[in-house]
């Protein structure tokens, strides 16, 4: 059986490659039907706020590939309670269907992961 | 299953320790590498917060960080790197805070 | 016990040279590796251009001999690597540039390996940041 990866996001979508490059891993893991999930953290929330304008700083919009997860096979998606509402994010009002995990869940949630990597 | 949590960067105005803390099991992990020892100095906050976290016998340091910062170890448990590649195996998985 | 080891940062970062030092020590414990991946801006730790001073460390040529030594599979991200422009001979022409800074052992290759590498180890273990 094949081994799951998940993916801690961490990193604020407009600072640089990062963010992309971690979405990167999660989507050429699903094109090989990999079982993976994929956490947003810390400022790896930042990456679900709704009503981004990218094209201000020249950027492609990464909501667009976030929003391509699920077509990829990667549908295990999760935010961190704590990191949303320290940075005044409401969980409705998402640009991403996220499950929103508090602590202990995030724990088990990690545990329950045969590998994980956080970007 | 278990996790060895991997932390390379300063505690100090890094979000990396409080987030890993926060999230770790009960039967998971420590080491703190490069910067992140920065962490086990005593009378610092996050020291405090590691204190605080009752860790035990699931902290850990390599111990080459630890000696060229010379900041001092009364908390965790020394490794080099043969010691780090155990701790890798006696954990089910390593989480790298990259 | 097999080991795939991600590397996501420069040779000069220090979590280059402790990936290094980590890798050695698998094989030294008698263990395997199965593949080492470079990602992000691990890719400039394959740059064979990259000159240290003569008293410093030179972790990218260290990285080079302990590949060629051990005969590694070593796989550089192909879209991260044209990013911060670390080169093969292929891709230089390809994109008409003046310069080739990877020759081998390395192999520019895609996230594939990352991910083909991590289901046949034992353990994935990623080094970057400080």
């Amino acid at each position: 059986m094949a081994k799951s990866l998940l993916i801690i996001s961490r990193q604020a979508p407009w600072n640089g490659p990062s963010a992309r490059e971690a979405l990167d891993i999660a989507l050429a893991g699903g094109a090989f039907d990999l079982p993976l999930g994929m956490l947003f953290l810390d400022d790896g929330v930042f990456q679900l706020a709704p009503g981004q304008q990218p094209t201000a700083v020249q950027q492609k919009n990464l909501a667009a590939n976030l929003q391509a997860l699920p077509m990829f096979g990667v549908e295990e998606l999760f935010a961190c309670s704590h990191s949303l509402t320290r940075r005044g994010l409401a969980a409705d009002t998402l640009a991403l269907p996220v499950q929103v995990l508090d602590d202990a869940a995030l724990a088990a949630l990690i545990a329950r992961f045969d590998q994980v990597v956080t970007l | 299953m278990t996790t060895l949590h991997v932390i390379a960067h300063s505690p100090f105005g890094d979000e990396r320790l409080a987030s890993c803390l926060r999230l770790l099991g009960t039967d998971d992990a420590l080491l703190l590498c490069g910067d992140a020892v920065y962490a086990l100095r005593s009378g610092s906050e996050p020291h405090r917060q590691l204190q605080a976290a009752g860790l035990a016998q699931r902290l850990f340091a390599l111990d080459e960080d630890v000696q060229a910062r010379a900041v001092g170890n009364d908390l965790a448990k020394a490794v080099d790197y043969a010691g780090f590649v155990e701790l890798s195996l006696h954990y089910d998985k390593v989480n790298s805070w990259l | 016990m097999k080991f795939a080891i991600a590397v996501f940062s420069p040779a000069h970062a220090p979590s280059s040279r402790r990936a290094l030092r980590y890798a050695e020590a698998v094989l030294a414990g008698g263990h395997e590796i199965a593949r080492l991946f470079f990602y992000q801006d691990g890719v400039h730790s394959a740059s064979a251009n990259v000159v240290a001073p003569q008293d410093e460390l030179d972790v990218a040529g260290q990285w080079r001999t302990f590949i060629e030594t051990h005969q590694l599979d070593a796989v550089v991200c192909i879209a991260a690597a044209l990013r911060r422009g670390v080169l093969d001979e292929a891709e230089a022409n390809r994109y008409q540039r003046p310069a080739v800074n990877l020759p081998k052992p390395w192999e520019l290759s895609g996230l594939g390996q990352l991910h083909e590498a991590a289901q046949v180890a034992d353990r994935l273990v990623c080094f970057g940041g400080d």
